[in-house]
């Protein structure tokens, strides 16, 4: 009888740690609905979010980590200009269904209507700063949470993000409900994270940073 | 109707000849090709890609493995990656990860052998000999390849790296030069291909690997 108790405790153990091991530091949320509506109710409050990034490459084989940074607007519905400043010049401006690029003196305009993978990935950005995320059919959603912060964990559900990505990661303030972080993880065990700092809420944004000629 | 027969005799004989033809072999200090070898322990390149209308930039690490053999990766700005190579000492390659996209045995087999040239990698001293035109002002060291060579041209003192080619036996396929080396690595690469509209251009990348 002991011994029952006693493997059934382990097997409980086991178990608590299994479910916490994938984000450690995180429970699941069981009440995903009022977080839905918390964090969609907050991002209705947002119209302009400024901010300045860190983006971090790892690549785990090589045991390396290339770091850039810059800038970064949104501007409800679906503005985002992300200016890379160091250690390279590189903007990209997602309005509506166009992507503009600019990477040293080459410009290249992109209608995502005809390109899928990039479809999917400005639905992914402007989803996230959104708070849209859960709404997309590209993913399966699970929400973790800790005293800090909420954990959006993305799971592809679409063949062209599958191959790409194992799952991409959202995290959000609990104080304002804003995008923190976004971790994006490949199969092979590289990742790319970009922070938000420096974030200025509902500043006025001109139209113009985010004009495609 | 002869003239036309003759013009399309010269216009064959001219397609024909070869650009090296000129090239007599002459004896020479091969091995002084040695210190244009890049150092490739560690470095970053920003990297534009032209190929037919399409353009593609990011980033290019390149990396000196512990096991000796050459990891190069390369993905966009905001960190996608277009593919992950190995180069072995011994000549191996092996390909960790590349995009759909580019995953045709053509575009593998050409982007190996631009980088193979780059690096250096594919000359064998004992085979390598030096040419030299007298009316160049260029020395033309060649490497026999499986098909084809590989030139590696400098000045006749050998103190500058003009450029490399990777030929046929009539004609250059891909034009690569390297400049401004600084602590054993170019600080711009640029690889052309003659025979269709691709090219490679790097540009290194100082402080933001750790």
């Amino acid at each position: 009888m002991r011994m029952r108790k006693l493997i059934l405790s382990l097997l409980f153990t086991i178990a608590f740690f299994s479910l916490n091991a994938q984000h450690p530091g995180y429970n699941a949320v069981t009440d995903t609905a009022t977080f839905k509506h918390q964090f969609a109710t907050a991002s209705q409050k947002v119209n302009t979010i400024k901010s300045d990034f860190v983006q971090e490459k790892n690549l785990s084989m090589l045991s390396e980590k290339i770091i850039s940074k810059g800038k970064f607007w949104f501007k409800k519905d679906n503005q985002v200009r992300m200016e890379y400043t160091q250690p390279f010049q590189y903007l990209m401006i997602l309005n509506s269904s166009n992507i503009y690029i600019k990477d040293g003196q080459k410009e290249n305009k992109i209608s995502t209507k005809s390109n899928k993978l990039f479809q999917q990935i400005n639905k992914i950005m402007v989803d996230c700063v959104k708070g849209s995320a859960f709404s997309n059919t590209d993913f399966n959603v699970k929400i973790f949470e800790n005293k800090q912060a909420y954990l959006i964990e993305l799971s592809p559900a679409a063949k062209t993000l599958k191959e790409i990505f194992k799952n991409i990661n959202v995290l959000v303030d609990k104080k304002d409900y804003s995008v923190t972080t976004i971790e994006m993880h490949e199969l092979s065990g590289d990742n790319t994270t970009i922070n938000f700092i420096n974030k200025e809420i509902n500043t006025s944004l001109p139209d113009a940073l985010f004009a495609i000629h | 109707m002869r003239c036309l027969l003759f013009i399309s005799c010269l216009l064959t004989l001219t397609a024909c000849s070869s650009s090296y033809k000129h090239l007599q072999k002459t004896p020479g200090d091969i091995d002084c090709i040695e210190k244009f070898k890049p150092d490739f322990t560690k470095a970053l390149y920003y990297t534009e890609v032209n190929i037919i209308g399409k353009h593609l930039s990011g980033l290019l690490l390149i990396k000196l493995m512990p096991d000796s053999t050459t990891r190069m990766v390369f993905s966009n700005e905001a960190g996608f990656k277009f593919f992950d190579f190995e180069f072995s000492p011994n000549g191996n390659f092996k390909v960790y990860y590349i995009i759909d996209q580019m995953n045709k045995k053509a575009v593998i087999t050409t982007l190996r052998k631009d980088f193979e040239i780059v690096m250096m990698r594919q000359i064998n001293m004992q085979h390598g000999y030096m040419s030299r035109d007298k009316d160049s002002a260029y020395n033309y060291y060649a490497f026999p390849q499986e098909k084809g060579f590989n030139y590696y041209i400098t000045d006749t003192a050998c103190s500058k790296l003009i450029r490399m080619e990777r030929a046929s036996s009539r004609k250059a396929v891909v034009k690569v030069t390297m400049q401004d080396y600084a602590n054993g690595l170019p600080d711009t690469i640029g690889i052309m291909h003659t025979g269709f509209n691709f090219d490679i251009g790097l540009k290194r990348l100082e402080t933001p690997i750790h």
